[in-house]
């Protein structure tokens, strides 16, 4: 009985021990909540296509780690193994998503590079563009200096020889250069005697007159008639006006403007020679046509 | 009969002892070598720019290193080598930390030069215009 009783007791510790180890076994939790963690870390970079791309032997590492975690979770190990098991598994993870983010931000190094030389290239190309454009406007501004120079020569050349032309048939005419403006006398003789209509000599001298007064739009004249001393004043003052209007219908007729041509009779006032025999009054029958150049006006006879 | 039992009995018992001890050796053995993988882990890690650029892992990492040559100083194997394989882990973390910054530091700075071309490039082509 003694002995038994010893025995008993003998027995108590290791029944004890033996409950409270199955207790503990019971109460060992399937997980922790670093475990829990891990894993959610875990699924986390499973979901993420990045990391099966770019980091597959680190996520395989870290996939093994929270094997090793989960296994002595399982084998209901104590939470301090799980727990150093599951942190190894986390910081794995972790170094998983880091390498597949390394990746990512090295491929976006290489794209952009890309990208920089893609852009160096529109950039050659639009300056090469640009340089097109200007040289082709610099040689269309040259080319358009050069018509503009070459008509200005041909209009200056025309206008020389316009002018030269000009100095010739005012040359025929006898144009003599006084302080009114140019001078042109139709003698005596271009009129039919005591009439006032231009003989056909007169008439080939209005025509040149006409011509240099249509070259000239800007010129104007003034015809003033003469008569020598014989007959009346009055008579003479009229014929005088007759004959330069008769002239001026000459070359209104020849197409001249009529406000271009003004008149003016003066009878027989201002004589260019003496009256005393024929020839001297011969040259006192006449009209003068004063020609202003350049539209100033005709000073008046004093 | 009973001496061979004996015998038999005793070369089992030496055995497991010789079968212990080789178990103690080979319990130092591999906290030195995980204490000195571990090291080279956090040097790697510096050299990698960690302390500036992943500070708190890198702290971890040194102070678990710290805790476990103290552990090897004191004979405790086995809490050397979980130091060791945590102060790895975080090194290693902090240099995949350090690394990532880096690249995307790059990537972000190159973005940003083409940003800038990209401006000048349609400035350029509106002027152009």
């Amino acid at each position: 009985m003694k002995q038994l009783n010893l025995k008993k007791l003998s027995i108590m510790p290791t029944v004890l021990a033996v409950s409270m180890l199955l207790a503990a076994c019971s109460t060992t939790p399937m997980t922790t909540s670093m475990l829990d963690q891990t894993r959610s870390d875990f699924s986390a970079a499973q979901s993420n296509p990045s990391v099966a791309a770019n980091a597959p032997v680190e996520f395989k590492a870290a996939a093994d780690a929270l094997d090793r975690a989960n296994a002595a979770a399982d084998k209901k190990e104590s939470i301090e193994a799980i727990d150093k098991l599951a942190y190894l598994a986390k910081q794995k993870i972790a170094v998983a998503q880091e390498v597949a983010k390394r990746k990512q931000a090295e491929s976006a190094v290489a794209d952009a590079g890309r990208q920089r030389d893609e852009i160096r290239l529109q950039q050659r190309t639009q300056e090469a563009d640009k340089a097109k454009v200007s040289a082709e406007q610099a040689k269309a501004d040259a080319d358009a200096a050069r018509r503009q120079a070459e008509a200005a020569t041909a209009s200056a050349r025309e206008e020389q020889s316009k002018s030269a032309a000009l100095q010739q048939q005012l040359a025929d005419l006898q144009a003599k250069q006084t302080d009114r403006g140019l001078v042109i006398t139709l003698s005596d003789v271009l009129f039919n005697t005591d009439k006032a209509d231009l003989s056909a000599e007169g008439m080939r001298t209005a025509q040149k007159m006409a011509d240099v007064l249509l070259q000239e739009p800007q010129s104007a004249v003034l015809i003033e008639g003469f008569t020598d001393s014989t007959g009346s004043s009055a008579h003479n003052l009229e014929l005088s006006q007759r004959r330069a209007e008769s002239v001026r219908n000459a070359l209104i007729g020849l197409g001249v403007k009529a406000d271009k041509v003004a008149t003016r009779g003066y009878g027989e006032a201002f004589p260019v020679a003496s009256n005393g025999d024929a020839g001297s009054r011969q040259l006192n029958r006449r009209v003068e046509i004063v020609l202003s150049q350049n539209g100033a006006p005709i000073a008046n006879r004093r | 009969m009973t001496t061979t039992l004996h015998r038999q009995l005793a070369m089992i018992c030496g055995a497991a002892a010789l079968l212990g001890l080789t178990a103690c050796a080979s319990n130092k053995t591999p906290a030195t070598a995980d204490v000195a993988v571990s090291r080279a882990a956090v040097a790697n890690a510096t050299s990698a720019g960690a302390a500036e650029l992943a500070p708190a892992e890198m702290q971890s990492a040194r102070e678990k290193m710290a805790r476990a040559n103290q552990a090897l100083a004191n004979k405790d194997y086995k809490t050397a080598q979980d130091l060791a394989a945590q102060a790895q882990a975080d090194a290693q973390l902090a240099q995949s930390k350090a690394n990532t910054s880096k690249a995307t530091a790059a990537a972000d700075e190159l973005q940003q030069s083409i940003r800038t071309l990209r401006e000048e490039l349609n400035r350029n082509s509106t002027t152009t215009q």
